[in-house]
């Protein structure tokens, strides 16, 4: 028995390895970030950055648009991702199956698709816009509060959405019928039996929506020029200091990082008080609607997904159109933007490849490892290595690019302004999806196949390599995948870290439409998207993985 | 027979590569202008010189000054192109100088000291006006026009300490109209964090009026979006050149001053006139003859001093940031 468990010194071994990785390139840099936001210009202890931030009427205005933002849209999503559930989970309608299509559709198109074209349709000089305007109806402006919101909540409401769904999937259906067959009112039972039984679920999703928001970088600086944002301000604030003192920058950081603590203890405090543990039983037969019904639940579900998927045909549309210089000529078909960026502009293509398959071979090895080290070789340590892995998901990308870049500036390592502080950043950026995905098999295979293995004389690491890696063969290709493709579209913490050479594709199209070219930037989105879906449609087809059915 | 005649022809292609490969020279770019623009000057140079192979290696000025300061010890970029001249006397210590042949055709305000640098195209600070966004209103002709509370909320102008370009512009206002007239334009103007925020945003309706450069203004006329136009301003419009210059210590030294010349010959710069609006430095060529800009000579231009400009960076950008505030 020893041998099976965590007493094994390898494990140990690798459990502090692996901690100690974590330590250097996770809690090191956070710590020199807290650490520089109280230091004044000589270096010492200091409380003047965060003085100067809150004598700073335009920081506080920041604060609170920030906050009104997070809360907004939090809200709004909630209110389209629980109906949207419901009506999914319980509800057999026409072309329900399109739904399964959503939650890739949200994660594989970049942020930064989304907001350019809905620039492209609804932006001062959009084709919405200009056909409205043509039959004499304003639109109000997209850029600022209507075109955040908007954006955001389409881009986050799967986040609620899948987490209710999943938690409807896993309901008792008994429970409701207990509460009809004592005499309740259909209403009231289900406020007194679903309601209290999906808050959790909605609770957990709506902070992680929450703290994407907080964290957004791409949609608050395309479409908030003149919201001041939290995210964008820091971003701003760490440019400006570049060389110089990192004060406001840090402070700004550590803010941001005490609004998602705050709000995720909140939400804990309120979960835990609330959680009923109950039997995962069957899930009640989703009901077949009457026609007249069924056409307006179709006709929601398809608008929003209508919704969702346009990004992705008005980027392919924009990349095909003739362009001259930043004028769009829309109806006239070229090729000439797609041509120059393989004639000439190749380079992010080549590099936003390189990064990210390095990035991904990297955290999918540790991932691995991580992972089965916190689920099968339990011991006090793996438990901080549990807690250490899914830190990055909480902090914001600036903040993350942030961190690194100020605390591998100077010193014994010096990585700031080489490709290797790109992959570094992805790396540690989506290890938190990675682990999860690894984690999820690894909690259904039975220890015993190992034990079994290794009483039969099979020494425990060629056990693991010979039995348990086979076995999570498919999560560690869909763990690859998904880290694949949301590092090919990072832009946060790319914008912070990277350097002249160094460009990837998110930073060209985020160049091109600074540079007013929507055109351009429409054919590297066209080339991103292309190279983003190829291994999701692979792996679907040639391996069979369902990518997001453990998410 | 055919077969003995294969080694021969081995050697030939052999011999051929091996010749191209001799001659062919790689130089490697690092260029802050939009992929167009080097795409039409790598053009040319292909033509000028077809052995010369051009690596590119794109980002903004800043990013890009910054990355061969930390190559210093090693470069890996051969030449620049093209920074605004503040920001190149920031960083002289990097620079190799360089007599190119063609330094007669530029005027001396163009040059850079000792030859360090030299300037490629100049930049001409417009008013740029979308008349539909106008609502009825007259377009202004003139920078005190826009200190007028009429105009409140209603021109663009982008912050000072992002751009070089937009440093040059409020520079400029600081010299002509003081601090005053500095704080009104403040107290008026939407502050952009981007040169590209404010053109493109005028051009999209955002703003009626953008304080901007008058190539990107010019794009938007060439691309047959009717409503933009230029206003030259009557009290005088300000100059920020933009220039080249080669790495010190280059890896590729001499092809770095065959592209150089090719950079700075009057093909060049009627190309990139032509096909990006890019003002030429050379006296030669005359401007409103290929495109519909105005030749310089009929330009109104308020005269400044570049190298003060570069020197008074901290005070302006303070000053500007104090304007920006009591505006508030």
């Amino acid at each position: 028995m020893g041998i099976l468990k965590s007493n094994w010194w390898p494990w140990r071994v690798l459990t502090v390895i692996s901690l100690v990785i974590l330590g250097f390139f996770v809690l090191y840099p956070l710590g020199v970030l807290f650490n520089n936001s109280v230091r004044d210009e000589s270096g010492a202890l200091s409380l003047a950055g965060f003085a100067q931030l809150i004598d700073n009427s335009l920081f506080l205005e920041a604060l609170r648009n920030t906050l009104v933002l997070g809360v907004s849209v939090t809200a709004l999503s909630a209110a389209i991702g629980v109906p949207l559930a419901y009506m999914v989970a319980r509800y057999e309608f026409p072309l329900k199956n399109l739904v399964a299509i959503l939650p890739v559709v949200t994660i594989v198109i970049p942020e930064v698709i989304v907001a350019q074209s809905w620039l492209l349709i609804l932006g001062n000089n959009g084709l919405l816009t200009n056909f409205m305007e043509g039959i004499g109806v304003e639109l109000p402006s997209f850029y600022g509060w209507n075109g955040l919101v908007f954006s955001m909540t389409l881009v986050y409401y799967t986040y609620i959405y899948l987490g209710v769904l999943a938690a409807l999937r896993g309901f008792d259906g008994q429970l409701e019928e207990a509460g009809l067959s004592l005499g309740t009112s259909p209403l009231v039972t289900k406020w007194r039996v679903l309601v209290p039984l999906m808050l959790p679920a909605v609770a957990v999703n709506a902070l992680v929506v929450f703290s994407l928001v907080v964290g957004n970088f791409v949609l608050a600086t395309l479409l908030g020029s003149r919201v001041p944002l939290l995210s964008v301000m820091t971003y701003n604030e760490f440019v400006n200091e570049m060389g110089g003192s990192p004060l406001l920058q840090s402070a700004m950081s550590v803010v941001s990082i005490s609004i998602v603590g705050i709000v995720l203890f909140l939400q804990k405090r309120v979960v835990e008080r609330k959680l009923y543990t109950m039997t995962p039983g069957r899930a009640p037969p989703a009901a077949r609607v009457r026609s007249g019904a069924a056409a307006v639940f179709t006709g929601c579900v398809g608008f929003i997904i209508f919704l969702s998927i346009l990004p992705l045909i008005v980027v392919f549309v924009a990349a095909f159109t003739e362009t001259s210089g930043p004028v769009m000529r829309w109806g006239v078909w070229s090729c000439a933007n797609l041509l120059r960026i393989i004639n000439g502009a190749s380079e992010p293509v080549v590099n936003s490849l390189t990064f990210a398959s390095l990035a991904t071979l990297a955290g999918v090895v540790f991932a691995v490892l991580a992972s089965y080290l916190i689920i099968k070789k339990r011991n006090g340590l793996t438990q901080t290595l549990d807690y250490v892995v899914v830190m990055p998901l909480t902090i914001s990308g600036t903040v993350m690019g942030i961190a690194l870049v100020q605390t591998f500036n100077t010193g014994w390592l010096v990585l700031a302004g080489t490709s290797a502080i790109m992959v570094l950043c992805y790396a540690v950026r989506r290890l938190p999806f990675a682990v999860r995905n690894a984690s999820s098999t690894l909690f259904n295979i039975p220890d015993s196949i190992e034990e079994a293995s290794i009483s039969l004389g099979v020494s425990p690491l060629l056990s693991f390599f010979k039995v348990v890696l086979p076995v999570m063969k498919a999560s560690i290709v869909s763990a690859a995948i998904l880290m694949w493709v949301t590092t090919i579209a990072e832009l946060a913490a790319t914008i912070v870290v990277y350097t002249g050479g160094l460009e990837t594709m998110p930073i060209a199209i985020f160049r091109q439409i600074d540079g007013g070219r929507l055109g351009l930037a429409s054919a590297y989105g066209a080339v991103m998207i292309t190279v983003i879906l190829a291994p999701i449609v692979v792996s679907i087809k040639l391996f069979r993985i369902n990518l997001f059915s453990n998410r | 027979m055919k077969l003995k005649l294969l080694p021969q022809v081995a050697a030939t292609v052999i011999f051929s590569v091996a010749a191209t490969w001799a001659q062919a020279q790689t130089v490697v770019l690092y260029s802050s202008n939009n992929t167009e623009t080097i795409e039409a000057a790598v053009n040319v140079a292909k033509k000028k010189a077809p052995a010369l192979n051009v690596q590119q290696v794109t980002g903004g000025t800043g990013t890009l000054m910054k990355r061969i300061q930390a190559e210093s010890k090693n470069p890996r970029g051969d030449i620049l192109w093209s920074g605004g001249f503040g920001t190149l006397g920031a960083y002289k210590e990097y620079m190799e100088p360089y007599k190119s042949p063609d330094l007669a055709a530029i005027p001396e305000e163009f040059r850079g000291p000792d030859n360090l640098w030299v300037g490629t195209n100049v930049h001409l600070m417009v008013l740029m006006v979308n008349e539909k966004q106008l609502k009825g209103q007259p377009a202004p002709k003139t920078w005190s026009d826009l200190m007028k509370p009429e105009w409140k909320g209603k021109f663009a102008i982008t912050d000072p300490s992002k751009s070089g370009t937009a440093y040059m512009l409020v520079y400029g206002l600081l010299k002509q109209f003081g601090r005053e007239g500095l704080e009104k334009i403040a107290a008026n103007a939407v502050v952009t964090a981007s040169s590209g925020a404010t053109y493109k945003g005028t051009a999209m309706g955002e703003y009626p009026v953008g304080l901007t450069l008058e190539y990107a203004a010019q794009e938007y006329v060439a691309g047959g979006q009717k409503e933009i136009k230029l206003v030259y301003p009557s009290e005088g419009s300000y100059l920020a050149p933009e220039g080249m210059f080669i790495v010190k210590d280059a890896k590729n030294a001499e092809a770095a001053r065959t592209f150089y010349n090719i950079l700075l010959s009057k093909e060049m710069q009627q190309e990139l006139l032509v096909k990006a609006f890019r003002r030429p430095t050379r006296t030669d060529i005359l401007v409103s003859k290929l495109t519909s800009l105005p030749d310089m000579k009929s330009i109104k231009v308020f005269p400044l001093d570049q190298a003060a400009a570069a020197e008074e960076y901290e005070q302006l950008i303070s000053l500007w940031t104090l304007a920006v505030a009591k505006a508030r």
